[in-house]
């Protein structure tokens, strides 16, 4: 055994050291987000009636598919924030999971510095095996930290064991999704191509879990998610799912021992086919470089806005009857309480739907921004990986090159924002029930948002250009503009505040009029920010 | 003297660290200069100072008299470039890199380009991440050898190289100086400097410590002596120039001497009679050693 796993202790150490940044970051924002919605769900859900109104609304197959199901029947407000927390708490943890996981195994087998480990007296597998070990102590802490923080908010019903429960679902289910990642890294010969196959995993397994939990039972159990749901937090304490979900970790964790020792080092057992040895039209321009390096990407991530408009779409027609009692609901999406009392009936259904698709649209141009930003990041990542000389060293001016991924992300944003409004408009009219809305007033409902993303691709030019350094501060930006989307409507926070998210300033229509003066001080904000970023680029010295 | 290059008092400081310290060069146009120097003497900062991909701190870099940063874009249409660290798109293949890279200048040259793959026996349908440090440098210097520059930069382009593929670039090198372009290259590898350069410059520290033809530099070093005399040379280390003198058993007399100084050092030693004279030119290794370690400095200054 030693053989294969000699000096293990010392990576795990070696590890850790490089992640002293990254994962206390990730650990911290999981377990503040986690504890922060606590006493949130008390105070949307005070009293018996409300929770109840919730509950009536899990009467609708749509919510239990895409929330999972709700234990407790809305009895307590651990059980309801069990029902609505963990799921997305676990797809956040799988996602700094398949990151750690890529990062220190293929991401280090490709740059060559797990060669340089491998040559030294270290076992053959102590490379996996040290990144594994360290997932088991960085998901222990995630569990810890988050557990303590939930139960440090002293929200009703939310007892210790509970919360420890919570967090220890939280880390196994970290693990599976670690487990899955040192598989794909195994199977891959690359670390884009295992991290992206451990996500389609996990997004397999959300869709596995929905199906099971709407007219099959085992399919819930067979995905880690539905497992997960099932250890019943708040209400049942039942600690066999976690226990389970350890097992399966462990299982994957040989398996990827088992393969890395059957393959070479570098090598995948997903062969790479040759590529064309000639360029095709795309590469004949500067231009046509950010759209030849952000084409997978933007594919994957058109499909899956696509389907985020498509499941909402099915769920629109029903939203009179799913909100309309619930004065909850409504608050979340945004009606004004005296308002609703004053509708009733087919116009009463007609509003809310509007409320709905203004709400929705503002949750799919957050997360459209996730490719956006990467895209406007993309200059940056390649000044660094010191690619970027290469183009500038040949006569092509800083403007030019930067200009060509500010137009990609462009393009892309009108494209993201249409895919959604496309998918919302075909699941909405295939979906039993009336949708009164049209195409156009959709996609106007929806592409309303560009100005705001394009100030937000903006602050990420502006940093490339003039604080290179501290570009990355866009993630946290974003992390920003996330939770005023979220909490922003509760009015918690000073409108100075509020006016530093451009989300704020959208019009939300169909509700609103299109009022073309925010759009315009948002666009010129947004080209404001691209003419400083650009300039500055052009300005400083490139880094390698 | 047209020139293709020139820097006058380039400084450049990253925070209080000066990578370059008042660095003055000229190459002439069609003119082979090899740039030597250690690791971290200020090489590639040079180049990027060229390249207009850093902005000089003060001092100014020039190329065909225009100015190194303002004016990159006109001055990258007749430059080629070989990074020393070549790293590239790892789902692109060397085809794909290759005919991007030639078109951002201009025209495609299909033959020149299919010409090149097979001197250098490169596969251009794999994808960037399966090639070798050397296969990813053959990349490089493809697209820059297919492309119709007038000077080519290259920053350590054979480091990856194997003897064989060595002998291809120096070939191809020899080629564009043949066509009157000129070359700047940094490099480490002796054979390659002698065979290629007709003048070198020696950077050390972010200070150019020394520039000049090859036969120039050798006579700033030392020729080795090897003297039998008549009658006993007793002074001959108080002779400027003069250092390291051993007498051994038989009257033979093993000294160094600054290769400016062995007419003095001979026509002193005639007057004793000489029997035997052997002397030995200094090697390029010598030179280089010189620069690169530090106590070789220090002795000489």
């Amino acid at each position: 055994m030693s053989g294969n796993f000699g000096n293990t202790v010392r990576l795990v150490r070696f590890i850790l050291r490089r992640e002293r940044f990254i994962s206390p970051v990730w650990i911290a924002s999981v377990a503040f987000f986690s504890a922060a919605l606590a006493p949130g769900i008390e105070v949307m859900f005070p009293d018996a009636e409300s929770k109840a109104r919730l509950l009536a609304g899990y009467e609708n197959p749509v919510m239990t598919a895409m929330m999972g199901p709700l234990y407790g029947a809305g009895e307590s407000t651990g059980a309801m924030y069990a029902g609505f927390m963990l799921l997305w708490t676990i797809v956040a943890a799988a996602v700094m999971n398949i990151f750690f996981i890529a990062r220190h195994t293929r991401a280090d087998e490709e740059r060559g510095r797990a060669e340089v480990v491998r040559s030294l007296p270290a076992g053959r597998l102590a490379n996996v095996n040290a990144a594994v070990l360290s997932a088991v102590i960085i998901n222990a802490a995630l569990a810890a930290v988050t557990g303590l923080g939930v139960f440090a908010t002293q929200t009703e019903s939310m007892d210790f064991t509970g919360c420890m429960l919570y967090g220890a679902v939280l880390g196994a289910s970290g693990l599976v999704f670690a487990g899955v990642a040192a598989v794909f890294c195994q199977l891959s010969g690359s670390a884009g191509g295992a991290a992206g196959l451990s996500f389609f995993t996990l997004g397999a397994f959300y869709l596995l879990r929905a199906a099971g939990d709407l007219n099959a039972e085992i399919l819930s159990l067979i995905s880690p998610l539905g497992l997960a749901q099932r250890s019943r937090v708040f209400t049942g304490d039942d600690a066999l799912p976690a226990v389970i979900l350890l097992v399966e970790a462990a299982a994957l964790f040989l398996l990827s021992f088992k393969l890395n020792c059957a393959r070479d080092l570098g090598r995948g057992f997903i062969p790479e086919r040759p590529g064309r040895s000639e360029a095709g039209k795309t590469l004949s321009s500067p231009l046509g470089l950010p759209f030849r390096l952000l084409r997978k990407t933007a594919a994957v991530w058109l499909a899956v806005m696509f389907s985020l408009g498509a499941s909402y779409g099915l769920v629109i027609s029903d939203i009179g009857k799913f909100v309309e009692n619930s004065p909850e609901y409504l608050a979340l999406i945004g009606v004004p309480a005296e308002y609703a009392k004053t509708l009733s009936g087919a116009e009463k259904t007609e509003m809310l739907t509007e409320y709905f698709v203004a709400f929705i649209n503002a949750m799919m141009a957050l997360i459209a921004l996730i490719p956006l930003l990467a895209a406007a990041m993309k200059p940056r990542a390649e000044e660094k990986a010191g690619r970027a000389e290469h183009v500038l060293a040949r006569p092509v001016s800083r403007t030019k090159y930067l200009c060509g991924f500010i137009t990609a992300a462009f393009v892309l944003s009108w494209l993201l924002q249409c895919a959604s409004a496309l998918g919302l408009y075909c699941a909405a009219k295939a979906a039993p029930g009336a949708f009164a809305l049209s195409l156009g007033e959709l996609a106007a409902a929806n592409l309303v948002y560009l100005p705001a993303v394009w100030a937000v691709i903006g602050a990420a030019v502006f940093l490339t250009g003039l604080l290179p350094k501290a570009a990355g501060a866009i993630w946290g930006y974003y992390g920003f503009i996330c939770f005023m989307g979220l909490m922003g409507g509760l009015n918690l926070f000073p409108d100075r505040l509020e006016k530093l998210n451009p989300m704020t300033f959208v019009p939300k229509l169909p509700l609103e009029e299109a009022k073309a003066a925010p759009l315009a001080v948002t666009a010129a904000v947004a080209l404001a920010l691209f003419a400083v970023g650009l300039i500055s680029y052009a300005r400083r010295d490139i880094s390698a | 003297m047209k020139l293709s290059l020139e820097t006058i008092g380039l400084t450049k400081k990253f925070g209080k660290f000066t990578a370059l310290d008042g660095v003055s060069l000229k190459v002439a146009e069609g003119e082979v200069f090899g740039y030597i120097g250690p690791n971290g003497a200020g090489k590639t900062t040079t180049i990027r100072a060229l390249l207009g991909i850093l902005r000089a701190t003060s001092g100014e870099a020039k190329v065909f008299g225009k100015d190194a940063w303002r004016d990159a874009v006109e001055i990258h249409k007749r430059v080629a470039y070989v990074p020393g660290d070549v790293n590239l798109w790892a789902n692109l293949t060397g085809g794909e890199v290759i005919d991007f890279f030639v078109g951002l200048r201009g025209k495609r040259d299909a033959p020149r380009r299919d010409g090149l793959l097979k001197a250098f026996d490169l596969d251009p349908s794999k994808k960037c991440k399966t090639y070798s440090k050397g296969n990813r440098q053959k990349v490089a210097l493809i697209a820059a050898f297919a492309s119709d520059a007038d000077l080519f930069i290259l920053d350590e382009p054979t480091s990856g190289l194997d003897p064989l593929m060595e002998q291809v670039f120096q070939e191809l090198v020899l080629e564009q100086k043949s066509k009157g372009k000129g070359v700047f290259l940094s490099s480490h590898i002796l054979s390659e400097v002698e065979r290629l350069c007709d003048r070198v410059g020696i950077i050390k520290g972010g200070r150019l410590v020394e520039t000049g033809t090859l036969a120039e530099l050798r006579h700033l070093t030392e020729t080795r002596m090897t003297v039998k005399t008549e009658k006993a040379a007793e002074n001959l280390s108080e002779i400027k120039g003069v250092r390291g003198v051993v007498r051994k058993d038989g009257g033979e007399i093993t000294f160094q001497v600054d290769s400016s100084e062995i007419g003095d050092v001979v026509s002193y030693l005639a007057k004793y009679g000489i029997t035997k004279l052997e002397s030995a030119p200094p090697t390029l290794e010598a030179l280089f050693m010189r620069h690169y370690g530090e106590t070789g400095e220090e002795g000489r200054r």
